[in-house]
């Protein structure tokens, strides 16, 4: 049976230790007396119904999904890649970008104007759209997007801990495209039919590229649970013991987030936005975010892969954070090259992004894929 | 009963957060941008590396259901002027509108054309930059004072100037500005002119009196090499026919229906010509007869010539000419059922009505 007391104590000791927050600072330590600082939770310990509020925030797995590296990372991490988008492609064309919102800071805050903008904006629903699909539809990107989070750990930080977390988070990740035509579907218009099509024709040249690249990655380890992979990444990273694979994947996460040289299924000079381009204010904010969302996913991924994960120097103040921390800090890395395609490079056209899929990059993935089964054969990580 | 939309939009715009909401709306301008003439090219220096808009956070989109301002350039024809009521009526609330360039403003070069509209009766306009073509510093300048306006609540100018008096400076009062005549002279009666030409076609004298022999009632006369043109009344349409396919003229090249309004007559055009014999081949015969524009009936040459069939339906269509013993007469070959005899000179075109006004 649960009860009240019982649930408390299930969420505090499984609690996420951040100094200060909810654990306290020793200042120091003698025999007769210590003196600390108390932890910030301990303010609502004695309250009834707050101080289980407070456990539950701090409880690992909601922690995990609601802040790091769950949603107010994912809000963090959209609100800059959007304000670096637009100023690393003004910069690289001689502007100055977004600047006058906020002249200190270089206008970083201009993505949340955007979002204001957007916020208050009248919603329309066309007459021909599916309607109760129309507007449950974005909604319903938060699914596929959030519950990856549950299987991809960050250090201490985690949900489910299981032997399958990368299958499974590639597997749930692959779900957003079908959000993303169903989306075209409801809208019921030809613009967005096309976009949907085009997102439909993406999917088929970058997903087995995707998983194939992944799958060989796992083969080298000898296992598919991130606690491991990262484990055995302390020494050597995975872009060294493998780069086709780390290649190959770059390329299929800028396929599958349509970002340059592949930003075909939302191109906005052919098709305006493609699947979205009859959503309005707050919708079209919810879903023109979700390439962000998926990109932040699939860098993820790519750093807990291939770049070693939370492997990082411990950062005593941020306490369990401190992987976290860096895990974050190697997807805005990832994010940032990602983005930056965007200024130099044109845009392929749909059939040459398909040729490329499934002739060049699949032999690409062929390779990592035969590297990883040479390198898993001889157990690499074992004796490096 | 309370109006809750007046209620929840009364609160939107005074409330609590409408400060939040001024703000996003500021700083978040995004211009889609209907380039309809010139003007064009002095948005895209705005917002190129020079002067670069997107510092005040306005960002040049292509699209109307993801912005919130309209930019104006310049002309707008009639038939243009849908596509921008259309953009207007697609935007989502709140949404603004800046018109740049004299023309949109009163016509500017084009004050006199016949089909020109002034933007700012078919939407509201926030802000008119004047100028052919304006700087790039004056639509910068408007989307400041459109930031100032949705800060504040209330338009101003960014720009005042002196009055001066013109009636002192120029002598006399400005006159009413008229548009010029238009050159064109109407003759009282024109006239269709066919006549004989003398051309070195040997075949060609010999064929025009083989054919006056059997047409005696009709004029036949070479106009041109390989051209020979038959006049006659209309009674004698069909006759000349039966001639010309005894002849050795096996096909029909066109049939062709000429209003000619101010004399109250439709000519008929019929070109034929010939695959079977082979001095014929070349030549192309035309006879033409004259008939009342008043219940235009002639005979068909169905029976004759079969491939005149649709030749006919289409004359049909377009001039209403009954022509007897076609079996598809009264039906619409390629018009829609509504349409009636388009290419009658009288033909009244029909005022396109989607130029709102106000």
């Amino acid at each position: 049976m649960l009860s009240y007391e019982s649930l408390l104590e299930m969420f505090r000791q499984n609690s996420v230790g951040i100094p200060l927050i909810t654990r306290k600072v020793v200042l120091y330590h003698t025999a007769s007396k210590i003196a600390y600082i108390p932890p910030l939770t301990s303010l609502f310990a004695k309250i009834p119904i707050l101080n289980l509020i407070v456990a539950l925030l701090f409880w690992k797995p909601f922690f995990a999904v609601l802040f790091a590296p769950g949603l107010v990372c994912i809000l963090i991490a959209i609100l800059f890649i959007i304000w670096f988008e637009r100023k690393v492609t003004a910069r690289v064309q001689w502007r100055y970008g977004p600047l006058e919102v906020s002249r200190s800071v270089g206008g970083i805050i201009q993505p949340m104007a955007d979002g204001m903008r957007y916020f208050f904006q009248e919603v329309i629903v066309h007459r021909e759209a599916h309607r109760p699909y129309f507007l449950q539809f974005p909604l319903i990107t938060f699914l596929p997007v959030l519950l990856p989070i549950l299987v991809i750990p960050a250090g201490a930080i985690y949900a489910i801990n299981t032997p399958y977390s990368i299958p499974v988070a590639i597997a749930l990740i692959s779900l957003i495209p079908m959000i993303i035509v169903a989306i075209g579907w409801a809208s019921n218009s030809k613009y967005a039919y096309i976009g949907s099509l085009r997102e439909a024709m993406m999917y088929f040249s970058y997903e087995v590229v995707l998983i194939i690249s992944a799958m060989s990655m796992v083969i080298i380890y000898g296992s598919a649970n991130a606690f491991s992979i990262v484990d055995k990444q302390s020494v050597v990273p995975g872009i060294v013991l493998n780069p086709f694979a780390a290649l190959a994947f770059f390329v299929a996460i800028a396929m599958a987030t349509s970002r340059f040289p592949f930003e075909i299924p939302e191109a906005d000079q052919e098709v305006v936005f493609g699947p979205f381009i009859e959503y309005t204010g707050i919708i079209f904010g919810v879903v023109m975010t979700l390439a962000y969302e998926k990109l932040y996913l699939l860098c993820m991924l790519f750093s807990i892969l291939f770049l070693g994960g939370w492997n990082g120097p411990f950062i005593p103040p941020l306490g369990d954070l401190s992987p976290a921390f860096w895990l974050f800090l190697k997807t805005i890395a990832l994010m940032m090259i990602f983005v930056f395609f965007r200024t130099f490079y044109a845009r392929y056209r749909l059939d040459q992004a398909l040729k490329i899929g499934w002739s060049t990059l699949m032999a690409l993935a062929v390779v990592a894929l035969v590297t990883g089964i040479g390198l898993g054969a001889v157990n690499v990580t074992g004796w490096l | 009963m309370k109006d809750v939309n007046a209620e929840n939009i009364e609160f939107l715009s005074s409330g609590v957060i409408a400060p939040v909401k001024k703000w996003g709306a500021k700083w978040s301008l995004w211009a889609v941008h209907l380039v309809t003439s010139c003007c064009g090219v002095e948005l895209a220096h705005a917002y190129a590396s020079g002067y670069d808009a997107e510092r005040w956070g306005s960002l040049n989109f292509g699209m109307m259901r993801q912005t919130n301002l309209i930019i104006v350039e310049g002309t707008i024809t009639k038939k243009m002027a849908r596509a921008l009521r259309i953009t207007w009526e697609q935007m989502p609330d709140p949404k603004f509108v800046i018109l740049i360039g004299a023309c949109g403003i009163e016509g500017g070069l084009f004050w006199n054309s016949y089909h020109i509209t002034r933007p700012w009766k078919i939407i509201p306009v926030d802000y008119f930059v004047p100028g052919c073509p304006p700087t790039p510093e004056g639509l910068i300048s408007a989307i400041r004072a459109l930031q100032k306006k949705i800060e504040r609540g209330e338009a101003k100018t960014t720009a005042e100037f002196r009055e001066a008096d013109l009636e002192k400076i120029l002598g006399k009062g400005e006159k009413e500005r008229k548009p010029p005549k238009p050159p064109l002279k109407i003759e009282p009666k024109p006239e269709i002119k066919i006549e004989p030409r003398e051309v070195e076609w040997e075949f060609g004298k010999e064929l025009v009196a083989k054919l006056s022999s059997k047409l005696p009632f009709a004029e036949v006369f070479v106009i041109d090499k390989n051209r020979v043109y038959i006049k006659s009344e209309s009674k004698f349409y069909r006759k000349v026919a039966e001639v010309l396919e005894k002849e050795g003229f096996d096909h029909v090249k066109s049939l062709n229906v000429i209003d000619v309004l101010h004399e109250k007559k439709f000519i008929v055009e019929c070109s034929v010509s010939s695959y079977s014999v082979k001095e014929l081949m070349p030549v192309i015969v035309t006879f033409s007869v004259e008939i009342s524009r008043e219940n235009p009936r002639i005979k068909s040459l169905i029976d004759i010539w079969p491939s005149i069939d649709y030749q006919e339906r289409e004359m049909h269509d377009f001039f209403g000419v009954w022509f007897e013993g076609n079996p598809w007469m009264g039906n619409k070959f390629l018009l829609a059922p509504e349409v009636e005899t388009p290419l009658r000179k009288d033909f009244k075109l029909e005022e396109p009505s989607y130029v709102l006004e106000g």
